[in-house]
């Protein structure tokens, strides 16, 4: 995977004030900090970072930060977001090494149709719709598929169940369910006569 | 409704500024935000929750993320002012703007915004759809 490229400024002063003029002229106001490095703090245009972060990977994308001429390859980790507006006020960029393994937050796509479960008129809840996996920098999956061809009535899918490329690990409890089974409306109500209370 | 509270009556508060947290979808892909502030009654946000399951009929779990922990009082009918605070009648949430009140998963777009547009006609402040950023076509940054 090939770290996309972005320019940063380093000539941003602190405060909430500059920031608001920042976000106005169409920047926005973040750090870069890891690896030891004394945190610093930086501007990166609001369309650039956008078309940064729109390829496959996502947030996940690896981005090689221009800040004035100093480089560093950095992975976007907590954004702040306007509470309604959504637009983004303020981005913290990790330096990462492209050796070390990295956490990161995967989407996770169902695949395939359970058929015995739809027969017996139960339904399919999925419970964890993204999972953090440990894996080296370059081999961030865009997305993990969990089958669910062969579950069955009452059984459920757990994190130790998905199947994850070589190189990629859970960051998060094995035991934790993905995907569980539970009685339809028409299986509830035939199997206790009456209407079932949750709708 | 909460099952105790340290005390039955409340004062009725501000309700300036933004919502401080739970201004992003946690569980879900798709969410009701508030764009204005308001009281959340239990009622209403009952009412839209059947609404919206009852919209989506089969899959899909619904996450409900405001909870009314504030008694309203009010005075009986035809009472002369005075003689105390009035009797509490009823719960509400507080809710300021960006907060995310409901959330949905495991459905397609299109049904969750029929069902989540319906569930918003139940509650008495605007709100908007939403989707989480970077899934269903969303950009991952809105300028």
């Amino acid at each position: 995977m090939s770290a996309v490229t972005l320019s940063a400024s380093t000539a941003r002063e602190h405060g909430s004030r500059n920031s608001r003029r920042l976000r106005t002229a169409g920047s926005i106001p973040g750090v870069v900090y890891g690896h030891g490095q004394s945190p610093l703090a930086i501007s990166v245009d609001a369309k650039a970072f956008r078309t940064a972060v729109s390829g496959e990977q996502g947030l996940n994308s690896l981005i090689d930060l221009d800040a004035d001429g100093k480089k560093y390859l950095v992975m976007a980790r907590e954004i702040q977001r306007h509470p309604v507006r959504g637009t983004v006020s303020h981005i913290d960029f990790q330096i990462i090494d492209p050796n070390e393994l990295v956490v990161a937050e995967v989407p996770l796509h169902l695949i395939g149709d359970a058929v015995e479960v739809r027969h017996a008129d139960w339904e399919v809840d999925q419970q964890m719709f993204s999972i953090e996996i440990k894996t080296r920098p370059d081999q961030i999956p865009t997305h993990l598929d969990v089958d669910i061809s062969e579950l069955k009535v009452g059984s459920s899918i757990r994190v130790q169940d998905v199947i994850l490329p070589k190189g990629v690990e859970p960051a998060v409890d094995a035991s934790l369910t993905v995907v569980t089974t539970r009685a339809g409306r028409v299986a509830a109500k035939s199997a206790t006569g009456a209407e079932p209370v949750a709708e | 409704m909460p099952r105790k509270v340290k005390h039955r009556k409340q004062q009725r508060g501000r309700m300036t500024g933004m919502a401080k947290g739970g201004v992003e979808l946690a569980f879900g892909d798709f969410g009701i935000q508030a764009q204005e502030a308001g009281w959340i009654s239990a009622r209403q946000i009952e009412a839209a929750r059947i609404a919206m399951t009852r919209h989506v009929k089969r899959g899909g779990k619904v996450w409900i993320r405001i909870f009314p922990d504030k008694p309203v009082t009010q005075k009986p009918a035809e009472t002369r002012m005075g003689s105390g605070k009035g009797n509490p009648e009823f719960w509400v949430a507080v809710v300021k703007p960006g907060r995310i009140m409901f959330e949905l998963g495991g459905v397609d777009e299109t049904l969750a915004r029929a069902a989540m547009e319906r569930a918003i006609q139940k509650l008495p402040i605007k709100a908007k759809f939403v989707i989480r950023p970077g899934t269903h076509g969303t950009p991952e940054v809105t300028i």
